[in-house]
C-alpha cells in the first residue's frame, strides 16, 4: 500500500489538473482517503494506475472535463472517458446489504454462483443489521441469524452483528443505521463505488463516490462477480452559493430541490452538489474542533443529508466533490440550477409526496400529533445538537410525544457525552429531558418505514387520540426522515411531514407544524 | 375460484439447488456479453417450468380470468384483466415495510410476498388487487401513470406483483430502481405505453398485450393502444 497521509480536518483532497481539460484526467490523480477510526492512524492513499500514453489520433476529442460521476465511473471501469448513456461493467469498492434485503441477496447470491461459492472478496462485503431490530418479530430476528451464519461461513470481515436485544450496548459490534455506520466506520471513501442494497445508499456521495442503490438480484450477482453493467448517468448541476442563515439546515436545502425538480426530476441521473454554501456545509465543525472523534464526521454529515434524500427526485446518485475550486465546463451537465441560500426559508414536505414543498410558516395551522427525529436523515449526531440547540434557545417544554432515535451507537453516545455549546454544559440528552422528550430509543432505523407493528415509535392509530378539529383527523407526524408516501410510517392514513431537526423541534414545542425562527432568532 | 388458474411466473426462483439450471447459464454468461444479452435474461423465465413441487401447468399461461384459455396465450401474448393505478405508486404501497420480514428467494416467503401485494394502497383504491382469503390476484396486467414504483429499492416490490400473478406493468414511466429489478428478477414485463392509459382504462377491463407488435388491446372498450418497444426499455436502465 503506498504511503499513509492524513489531512487533519478530515477532508480529501483530490486534484484535478485545471491546466489539462482538454486531455485525460486521468493522467495524475490522487485521493487521500479519510481515517476508519479516531484511533487509527492508519490512512491509505490511493494511486490510479499510470496511464499509458494515448495516442494523439485520441486526444483533442475530449473538450470537456468529466463530471465527478463520469470519472469515477470510468476509473471504476478501467476506461479513461466515458459518456453518459454507455452501459460499462463496474468494479465494485463496497458492497453492503442489511437484514432486511441481506437473506434474500444471500439466497440469490448461492442459487446463481453454487451452494458452495465463496463472494468475490470477504473484505468489501460489509454487512449491517439495522431495519427491524429492536421486535419480537420471529422472521425479523431469524434475518439476522441468516446474516450471522453467512458472514461466519464466509469470514465476512464487517459484519455489524448484534444478538442481545435487550441492550443495544451489550453488543460491541452492533452499529445501528447502515448509512450512517458506512460512514462512521471508514467505508465511504472518495472516488470510490459502493452499492448497497438500500435506496439511501446514495447518501456516501457526500464523501466524493459513485453510491447507489439496487436490488438483491444485483447484490447477489455483485456478491459473486465483484462488478456490475451500469448506466452511465447525465449529470444535472446544483450550484448553492450564499451564506446559510442559521434557521436553515441541508435538509431544507434538498426539500427545496426535490420541490423544484418533483420526485422523477432526476430519474436516472446523477445530481451533483457544488457551490460556496455547500463546501462551508456543517459550520458545526468548528465547535466540534477539539473532539478528534467527530471532526471527521461532523463536517460531513450536512453533506450527507443533502445526498441522501437524491432517491426521492429520482436520482441515481448524488455526489459532493472534495473542497476545490476546479471549474468543470457546464457542457458537460444536462442542466444546471442554481440557487441562492440567503434568501430561502425552512420547508416541510406535505404529505403524501417529498416533492409536496411548503414553507413551514405557511404551515402554521396544523396540529401535529407526535414529531419524529431519526433515521439516516436527520438522526445523525449534528440533527440532534441542531434540536438540541432550538430547545435550549427556548427553554420550553414540547406540546407532543417527541421520539428521539439516534441512528447508530456512536450517535447515542455523542447525544450523552457532548455538551452542547451555549448550554453550560449539558449534553443533548439532558436538554431532551428537560424538554419532556421520549427516552433516546436504540439505534436502528426505527419507524422511518414503519416497520414490524412493535417497532419503536411507529404510527399505529388511524387518529389521533384528541381529534378537537378538523385539521387533526388523522394522525399527524412531523418528521426528520426522507419519505411521507402513504403508509410509510405504519398505518395508511397517517399524515407525515418531512422536516429539517430545526423545523422538528420547533414544531414539537408548539403543537402545531412551526418555523423554526419562532425559536432562533 | 381465480387462484387455481394462476401460474408459477419465474421458476427459477423456487427452485433451490439446481445450479445447472438454464438460468443459472444466462446470468453468468451475462458477464461475457454486451447488453443485448439482458433482453435473454429477462426471457429466461419463458422456458417451461421444471420444478417437481409445483404442479404442472403452463407457465405462460395469463393468470386467472376463468375464461382464459391456456392454448389463446403463446410466449408473446398476455391476456387477462387489468388493474389500474395512479401516478407515483412507491414501493411502501406495492409492499408495506411491514411485510419485509419475508425473504424472496424462499418459496413458502416468496408466495407469501405475492398474497400483500399492492395492500398498501389508499383507500381510494375501492377495489381490491387481491379478494380476501385469496393469495393471488385476478388481475395479470398493472396499468399505472408516472414514476411507477418510486421511493425503495427494495427488489421485493417486483417480486410481490409477480408473485401475485402479475405478468406485465404498463406504465407512462418507471422509477430507475423498479425497472432494474423488474428486468434482473424477471418478475413482471416493465413496459412503457405512449401515452396516459391509466386515464382511459378501468379496473377489470380484459385486455391482450401483444409484446411482439407492441400492442395493448383492450377489449372491453375496443380500444388500441401502442407500447415502446422492450428492447430500448431494457437498455434504458
Amino acid at each position: 500500500m503506498p504511503t499513509s497521509t492524513i489531512t487533519a480536518s478530515g477532508s480529501t483532497s483530490f486534484i484535478i489538473k485545471k491546466k489539462e481539460l482538454g486531455v485525460s484526467t486521468f493522467s495524475s490523480t490522487s485521493f487521500n482517503i479519510i481515517p476508519k477510526k479516531r484511533c487509527s492512524k492508519k490512512v491509505v492513499s490511493v494511486m490510479t494506475p499510470t496511464q499509458s500514453q494515448r495516442p494523439p489520433s485520441t486526444t483533442g476529442s475530449v473538450k470537456t472535463a468529466l463530471t465527478m460521476t463520469e470519472k469515477i465511473l470510468a476509473r471504476a471501469s478501467e476506461r479513461s472517458a466515458l459518456v453518459p448513456g454507455e452501459n460499462v461493467w463496474v468494479n465494485v469498492d463496497v458492497l453492503m446489504t442489511h437484514d432486511v434485503c441481506g437473506p434474500g441477496t444471500i439466497g440469490i447470491f448461492k442459487k446463481e454462483f453454487g451452494e458452495n461459492a465463496k463472494v468475490w472478496d470477504r473484505e468489501k462485503i460489509v454487512i449491517i443489521p439495522d431495519h427491524y431490530i429492536f421486535t419480537s418479530d420471529e422472521r425479523a430476528n431469524r434475518n439476522v441469524d441468516i446474516l450471522r451464519d453467512f458472514c461466519g461461513e464466509q469470514d465476512i470481515k464487517y459484519f455489524y452483528d448484534i444478538k442481545d436485544l435487550g441492550d443495544f450496548r451489550a453488543n460491541p459490534d452492533y452499529k445501528g443505521v447502515c448509512h450512517v455506520a458506512l460512514a462512521q466506520e471508514g467505508h465511504c471513501r472518495p472516488g470510490e463505488v459502493l452499492l448497497g442494497t438500500d435506496s439511501h445508499t446514495c447518501n456516501a456521495g457526500a464523501f466524493g463516490q459513485f453510491a447507489s442503490g439496487i436490488g438483491n438480484t444485483d447484490a447477489g450477482f455483485v456478491m459473486g462477480a465483484g462488478k456490475l453493467l451500469l448506466k452511465v448517468p447525465p449529470t444535472l448541476r446544483f450550484v448553492m452559493d450564499g451564506e446559510m442563515p442559521s434557521y436553515l439546515l441541508a435538509k431544507d436545502l434538498i426539500l427545496q430541490i426535490i420541490g423544484e425538480i418533483s420526485v422523477a426530476g432526476a430519474t436516472y441521473k446523477s445530481m451533483e452538489f457544488v457551490g460556496s454554501t455547500v463546501e462551508s456545509l456543517s459550520k458545526l465543525s468548528y465547535i466540534f474542533a477539539y473532539m478528534s472523534t467527530t471532526v471527521f464526521h461532523a463536517k460531513m454529515e450536512e453533506r450527507m443529508t443533502l445526498c441522501n434524500m437524491v432517491v426521492e427526485a429520482g436520482g441515481k446518485n448524488g455526489v459532493v466533490p472534495a473542497d476545490s475550486n476546479d471549474y468543470i465546463s457546464t457542457l458537460r451537465f444536462l442542466s444546471e440550477y442554481r440557487f441562492d441560500v440567503s434568501k430561502l426559508e425552512p420547508l416541510v414536505a406535505k404529505p403524501h409526496s417529498p416533492d409536496n414543498r411548503a414553507l413551514a410558516r405557511e404551515c402554521k395551522d396544523v396540529k401535529i400529533d407526535r414529531v419524529y427525529i431519526g433515521s439516516c436523515t436527520g438522526g445523525k449526531t449534528e440533527d440532534f445538537f441542531a434540536v438540541a440547540k432550538l430547545f435550549q434557545a427556548s427553554g420550553k417544554k414540547v406540546k407532543v410525544p417527541t421520539f428521539i432515535v439516534p441512528a447508530t451507537q456512536k450517535v447515542w453516545m455523542d447525544i450523552y457525552s457532548i455538551p452542547v455549546p451555549g448550554s453550560g454544559g449539558k449534553t443533548c440528552s439532558q436538554i431532551f429531558e428537560e424538554a419532556g422528550c421520549d427516552t433516546p430509543a436504540s439505534p436502528s432505523c426505527g419507524a422511518c418505514l414503519g416497520g414490524p407493528r412493535d417497532t419503536y415509535a411507529r404510527m399505529n392509530e388511524p387518529q389521533a387520540s384528541h381529534i378537537m378539529s378538523m385539521n387533526c383527523l388523522f394522525s399527524v407526524c412531523v418528521s426528520t426522515t426522507n419519505r411521507n408516501f402513504p403508509g410509510r410510517m405504519g398505518h395508511k392514513e397517517g399524515q407525515i411531514y418531512l422536516a429539517s431537526p430545526y423545523t422538528a423541534a420547533a414544531s414539537a414545542l408548539t403543537g402545531f407544524v412551526t418555523d423554526p425562527r419562532e425559536f432562533l432568532q | 375460484m381465480a387462484a387455481t388458474s394462476a401460474s408459477v411466473f419465474n421458476p427459477a426462483l423456487t427452485s433451490n439447488k439446481h445450479p445447472e439450471e438454464p438460468s443459472h447459464v444466462a446470468f453468468i454468461s451475462n458477464l461475457r456479453m454486451s447488453t443485448s444479452c439482458l433482453t435473454k435474461f429477462q426471457l429466461k423465465h419463458l422456458s417451461p417450468s421444471s420444478i417437481p413441487s409445483q404442479s404442472p401447468r403452463n407457465p405462460i399461461c395469463a393468470a386467472a380470468s376463468p375464461t382464459c384459455s391456456p392454448s389463446a396465450t403463446t410466449a408473446t401474448t398476455f391476456h387477462g384483466l387489468y388493474y389500474v393505478l395512479g401516478d407515483n405508486i412507491d414501493i411502501d404501497q406495492i409492499i408495506p415495510a411491514e411485510h419485509l420480514t419475508l425473504v424472496p428467494s424462499k418459496p413458502d416467503e416468496y408466495r407469501k410476498l405475492g398474497s400483500h401485494a399492492l395492500i398498501g394502497l389508499p383507500s381510494t383504491y375501492e377495489t381490491r388487487f387481491i379478494e380476501t382469503g385469496e393469495v393471488q390476484s385476478k388481475y395479470s396486467i398493472i396499468i399505472g401513470g408516472e414514476n411507477f414504483g418510486c421511493g425503495s429499492s427494495r427488489e421485493h416490490g417486483p417480486v410481490a406483483l409477480g408473485a401475485a400473478g402479475v405478468k406485465a406493468v404498463v406504465v407512462e414511466s418507471y422509477a430507475r430502481i423498479f425497472f432494474r429489478n423488474s428486468v434482473a428478477t424477471g418478475e413482471v414485463y416493465p413496459l412503457e405505453s405512449e401515452g396516459r392509459l391509466c386515464d382511459e382504462c378501468s379496473t377489470g377491463d380484459v385486455v391482450t398485450v401483444e409484446l411482439a407488435e407492441n400492442l395493448l388491446i383492450n377489449h372491453t372498450t375496443g380500444k388500441e393502444y401502442k407500447l415502446k418497444p422492450i428492447g430500448d426499455a431494457v437498455v434504458y436502465y
